[in-house]
């Protein structure tokens, strides 16, 4: 196994790929609820 | 600036080139490969903090706490598109480059096309990176300037120079290692400045009123999720236009690629990827919130009509001097009446907080937030009028200020030393990206066009040779460009702006490469060299936002090569095997 198959960290590509887009998802509703509380 | 700023600036960028050079001497075998590519022996956390500082020049560092002062944070959304970019980077690009082993991105289009298709890339990258790169170099010269009054070509010259010491001699190495110090003293010279600002407000008022304020005044315009193709900055734009512009970037322009292809292997450059897909968002919303607070600390002192001291300098020395005092007279009345609305609009959110917003309250609130919507639109129309003036005055003038507003109000208000430690920031962070050009200029060069098209047969030690010799002529176009950068309004747009007339054309030859193998090389050269006009076209004609272009680029190049390889005899020429994505 390298690290072309297995990433250095987390247990497959798949599953990173998902964590780098639902940190996008979570930044914007957080984003989106601060804006509307502070405004 | 103190003897302790001149210290610290002195110390931070001397002990950065050192470490940088150092490391790169004792681990370099002259090969061209080492020059280029660090020898593909990079791990993961040095691609990613390498990207990263590629991307974060000095521009992201004056304009945009600049933009979220004046703009709010809006900005922000720009770069969501950004993670989406790194992931399909990461399942598309990054293994086909690494299999094939090549040096430059445009490598692959040979491969893929012909080499009519590879050299026409490579010279609009070229054109593209070569002109941004000298706005790279004009953004910190523009603060030498400013503070010591030095003449700002020969500051440019300058500046261009002490980045070609280490590139030159250090190649990719002693980038990357530079590259992570310098991340190291951008995030806590920033950190340092946030906490500080907070600080220096008014008793009473922390850093969640603070943001209250900012909401009120409406800086925290994090989302915008109306569809308008004219606004810049909405969530649409950011995700589709902010993803091809980022695809591109990241996907087509050398100095990324070339980062990425120093990771060990396929997976240590996807990670180095992924992880600036995680960090890219956060950093530049706390970059953004910098500006914001210094807009709320601003809320509570008084604030200069124009931020470009220089500029109101001339302007108190011409014949326009008196229209100028009245001018200034009335800002100074607005400013000290929204002092006292900023005052009377924190004590009223603390007593909506404590009244569970009473409708008596709310009401107090919203008529200070109108009040003070309506005083800021009066400070525009006075600032507005003073540009006039310093125009008339001077017809070069600058008249935009937005790149001076962080730097200005660090010189006035933040602590000696640390003053140094931000002007070290906006200096390293310059280097950084400034370096990284000149190396994927010189590669590119060398690699697509020496090298392919000039003498093909040389050893090793003589690419080298030119490459070094390439990162120097390099070096001085760039400086010359610098020159003539000085009117081009917030920098950080104007690079942008740049890329997005070329970036989604680039693109575009590359997804026709990746995905539609049956389009040949002719059809996508004529496409791409049409679609180039076409993106110049709607640019002048202001018919979108910049951030579209990149969209439209790349669907242009995509389409008309589609179209014209059906009008055409097809010359089908699939992609070779070892190319395919996995």
């Amino acid at each position: 196994m390298t690290t072309d198959t297995i990433p250095p960290i987390g247990r497959s590509w798949p599953q990173l790929y998902a964590v780098v887009i639902g940190a996008l998802v979570v930044e914007m509703i957080l984003f989106y609820g601060l804006m509307v509380w502070l405004t | 600036m103190s003897n302790l700023d001149w210290a610290v600036l002195a110390l931070t960028l001397t002990g950065i080139i050192a470490y940088g050079l150092w490391r790169s001497r004792s681990r370099n075998n002259g090969t061209m490969d080492d020059y280029l590519l660090a020898g593909k022996s990079l791990p993961w956390y040095h691609v990613c903090l390498s990207v990263m500082a590629t991307q974060a020049s000095a521009i992201t560092f004056l304009s945009a706490p600049g933009q979220g002062f004046s703009d709010g944070m809006r900005f922000v959304q720009f770069y969501f598109g950004l993670p989406l970019a790194m992931v399909v980077l990461s399942v598309t690009f990054v293994p086909i480059f690494h299999r094939l082993k090549i040096y430059t991105a445009y490598e692959f289009l040979e491969n893929r096309f012909d080499v009519r298709v590879r050299t026409l890339t490579a010279g609009l990258f070229l054109l593209q990176r070569g002109l941004s790169t000298g706005l790279s170099i004009y953004a910190p010269s523009i603060i030498l300037s400013t503070i010591l009054g030095w003449n700002i070509y020969w500051t440019n010259a300058l500046m261009g120079g002490i980045v070609l010491i280490y590139t030159v001699t250090g190649g990719t190495k002693a980038i990357s290692y530079t590259h992570l110090q310098q991340m190291l003293i951008v995030t806590v010279a920033m950190f340092l400045a946030g906490w500080l600002t907070v600080h220096l407000l008014p008793d009473g008022v922390g850093f969640v009123d603070a943001l209250k304020v900012a909401g009120k005044a409406g800086r925290m315009n994090l989302i915008d999720l109306k569809f308008d193709p004219d606004s810049r900055y909405n969530i649409w734009s950011g995700l589709i236009g902010g993803f091809f512009l980022q695809l591109s970037y990241f996907g087509t322009d050398q100095s990324q690629v070339g980062r990425y292809l120093t990771g060990q292997s396929v997976g240590q450059s996807r990670l180095g990827l992924l992880v600036n897909g995680l960090l890219k968002v956060p950093m530049q919303f706390l970059i953004l919130l910098v500006g914001v607070l210094v807009y709320v600390f601003y809320q509570f002192q008084e604030q200069p009509v124009f931020f470009n001291k220089q500029e109101v300098e001339k302007l108190e020395q011409s014949q326009y001097a008196p229209e100028y005092q009245l001018l200034n007279i009335k800002h100074q009345t607005l400013i000290a009446q929204r002092q006292r609305m900023a005052v009377e609009m924190q004590s009223a959110l603390e007593t909506a907080d404590d009244a569970s917003g009473s409708p008596a309250q709310t009401a107090t609130v919203e008529q200070t937030r109108a009040d003070l919507r309506a005083t800021d639109e009066s400070l525009k129309t006075i600032k507005a009028d003073v540009v006039t003036l310093i125009k008339k005055n001077n017809p070069t003038a600058d008249t935009n200020d937005v790149n001076y507003i962080f730097l200005r109000f660090v010189l006035d208000f933040l602590p000696h030393g640390l003053i140094g430690l931000l002007i070290a920031v906006i200096f390293s962070a310059s280097m950084g990206s400034i370096a990284s050009a000149y190396n994927s200029l010189a590669s590119t060069t060398i690699v697509d066009v020496y090298q392919r098209l000039v003498n093909r047969n040389a050893d090793d030690k003589h690419y080298l040779r030119a490459s070094q010799w390439a990162t120097i002529g390099w070096g001085v176009f760039c400086i010359i460009i610098a020159q003539f950068a000085n009117r081009l309004g917030s920098m950080i747009e104007a690079v942008n702006i740049l890329g997005s007339l070329f970036y989604g054309v680039i693109l575009g030859v590359f997804v026709v490469a990746f995905y539609l193998p049956r389009i040949g090389g002719r059809a996508t050269l004529w496409a791409t060299i049409i679609g180039e006009v076409l993106v110049i076209g709607c640019y002048a004609l202001n018919l979108m936002a910049f951030l579209w272009l990149n969209v439209v680029g790349c669907l242009l190049v995509v389409g008309l090569a589609w179209g014209l390889q059906k009008v055409w005899p097809p010359q089908p020429k699939r992609l070779k095997a070892e190319s395919q994505p996995d």
